[in-house]
């Protein structure tokens, strides 16, 4: 399967040359399709000083349909349902906007990239996304706070 | 709203029925009116988010898309028979369409049925040129394009698969020629198992990204937003609708290359009977020609009528095999005009089934014919050609069956049999002209006397009862 060739290559560059501020790992070994990313909150946001377990699964029609992203660890964010599921589906993720050539890379950066700046008009996670736009301080606070407790 | 009033009122306020028929229509359904009040106190009691709720989902919704990805060709007929209670110019057009184009391939409607048009019917007619050398010269063509996706830096680990994929098939293409199959059921299979068919349409969405991206100023006029944002949502994502521009530029920069010429045939409400061809391609009027029904947001595979009626080269080939006819034909009793129109009508001599089946039509296009028919031929042109000449070959596709011909090439009723003074070849060669011995045997056979074509059948719509005329014309 062709899919497999392309998701060990990815990996390969990613292990080899990871993007600022993530490492990616195989789940477990041998499965190429489940991966397990470290992923530090960016500096400026609440996030900052957090480390964040984030799991990454690559549906067997790879690249056709796009990976699933959610977070293991809680976090106080708009745009990651507050359940034990954290999942984040918005954007280059969405199934009916992804490309068969965007990359990995390309779609952790873009995870890591919604810490810094939420998206709250795409929100999952409503009262959040209200807090961001009128309530920033708290906001950032509480989130700020979570990451302390829980990342 | 009017939902929320009860529908049975009209039986009692609205119709003048006769009042014992009007009891007995309550009676009749006597749990109807019961069961109405619950309907308005539903509508109010939904709160505002369940109703935002329901609005979320009817936006999302999504019908399930029926069907095989690329279905066995088909009558077009079937194609009239949707459009039979439609609009009048609608039932014409997919009329007439299905006596000019009668066989057809249906696309599945999942957003990417153009994409999907465009790949299986470019595989298809590669298939059925059976030409193993264009074959190695199309394989290193589709190679060489991977240079449209390194200039727009992509990274070859990423693109690879999808480019092996479309190799794929062009190897498997190459392996049926090779082996001798002659149906192209394995192409249809490999365009319904879902990993190829994604890939290599994704390819083609790759290579036409990128050349739009590389000749941005053949496109940019059309477009209504910049091109890399055009790319980005019209092109790349996966399942999205191709448009115009899209179709164009696939065209150009991953189809045209190979010589084929593409046209479309739009099946829309203007005015006419017929519905709109339109070539998009530049050049390539002999070349092998996919054809495509447009229906607003929706493309489908059409095969013409005449397809494998031009192919003037094999016709040439079959007089090649001998070239000892010349003593066995008597021009005298044959009774016939040897035009070169004639004898460039294909297969006529080869095959009875064919000969009997389709009827004589003057042929448009075909190529000419040899000044004398019994001239060796050239057999090598057709099969060793390299990729420039492309002119003997046939557009697509090749069928066992003769298709049904369009009316207007209808042959000649029965009352005019033999007559060498009207237009046209009005008769038909049989198989036993070729039979040295038998060559005196008549080489006419007569329209098919039961095939509504013929004028004298009464489903003819000139329908002409014959006329017996004792002493001819």
């Amino acid at each position: 399967m062709g899919s497999v060739k392309r998701i060990t290559k990815e990996l390969a560059e990613l292990t080899q040359s990871p993007p600022e501020g993530i490492t990616v790992e195989l789940a477990e070994e041998g499965d190429v399709y489940n991966w397990k990313i470290h992923m530090e909150g960016p500096e400026g946001s609440p996030y900052h000083k957090g480390n964040f377990l984030v799991k990454l699964s690559l549906p067997t029609e790879y690249p056709f349909k796009p990976p699933t992203v959610s977070f293991v660890t809680k976090i106080y964010h708009p745009n990651v349902t507050n359940d034990d599921k954290g999942s984040m589906c918005l954007g280059m993720l969405r199934a009916d906007e992804w490309k068969p050539s965007s990359k990995i890379a390309a779609v952790l950066q873009f995870a890591r990239q919604l810490l810094s700046e939420p998206m709250p008009d795409d929100a999952v996670e409503g009262r959040i996304a209200e807090q961001y736009k009128n309530d920033r301080p708290r906001y950032e606070e509480v989130a700020r706070e979570w990451t302390r407790k829980h990342a | 709203m009017s939902l929320s009033k009860p529908t049975w009122n009209h039986f009692g306020s609205h119709h003048p029925f006769p009042d014992k028929q009007n009891f007995d229509l309550y009676r009749d359904v006597p749990s109807f009116p019961f069961s109405l009040p619950a309907f308005p106190f539903a509508m109010n009691a939904l709160s505002a988010d369940e109703m935002e709720r329901f609005q979320r989902l009817s936006n999302t919704y999504q019908p399930e898309v029926q069907g095989p990805a690329v279905s066995t060709k088909q009558a077009s007929h079937s194609i009239a028979l949707d459009y039979s209670n439609a609009d009048p110019t609608l039932a014409a057009k997919t009329n007439a369409l299905a006596l000019s184009h009668p066989e057809c391939r249906i696309m599945r409607g999942d957003g990417n049925c153009g994409w999907r048009a465009v790949a299986f019917g470019y595989f298809e007619t590669l298939f059925a040129l059976r030409d193993p050398l264009r074959i190695q010269t199309e394989t290193a063509r589709i190679k060489s394009l991977n240079a449209l996706l390194d200039q727009i830096g992509l990274a070859d680990h990423i693109y690879e698969i999808f480019v092996d994929a479309t190799e794929d098939i062009l190897k498997r293409i190459l392996d049926a020629i090779q082996s001798g199959v002659q149906d192209e059921s394995f192409l249809v299979d490999a365009f319904n198992e879902g990993y190829s068919s994604d890939a290599v349409i994704t390819h083609f969405r790759l290579l036409t990204s990128a050349w739009i991206k590389l000749n941005p100023g053949r496109y940019i006029p059309f477009l209504p937003m910049p091109v890399d944002q055009y790319c980005s949502t019209r092109i790349d994502p996966v399942k999205t609708e191709i448009d115009e521009v899209g179709l164009q530029a696939l065209i150009h920069g991953v189809i045209e290359g190979s010589g084929f010429g593409v046209e479309i045939l739009y099946l829309d409400r203007s005015e006419g009977d017929a519905v709109t061809p339109h070539q998009l391609t530049t050049s390539c009027p002999n070349g092998a020609t996919l054809r495509l029904l447009y229906r607003p947001g929706h493309y489908d595979i059409l095969y013409q009528a005449d397809s494998n009626l031009n192919v003037a080269p094999i016709v040439n080939l079959q007089y090649g095999l001998s070239s000892d006819y010349t003593s066995s034909w008597d021009s005298a009793t044959l009774g016939f005009d040897m035009n070169s129109s004639l004898m460039a009508i294909p297969n006529l001599m080869q095959d009875s089934s064919f000969g009997m089946g389709a009827p004589m039509s003057p042929m448009p296009s075909v190529s000419p014919a040899p000044p004398s028919p019994f001239r060796m031929s050239p057999q090598q042109e057709m099969y060793q050609s390299p990729m420039q000449s492309h002119a003997p070959i046939s557009s697509l596709p090749v069928s066992p069956h003769p298709p049904p011909p369009a009316p207007s090439s209808a042959p000649p009723p029965m009352t005019s049999l033999p007559s060498r003074t009207s237009d046209g070849p009005q008769i038909r060669l049989n198989p036993l002209v070729m039979k040295p011995n038998l060559s005196r045997s008549l080489p006419v056979t007569t329209p098919f006397k039961n095939s509504p074509y013929n004028q004298a059948h009464f489903q003819n719509s000139d329908f002409e009862p014959i006329h017996w005329e004792p002493h001819g014309r």
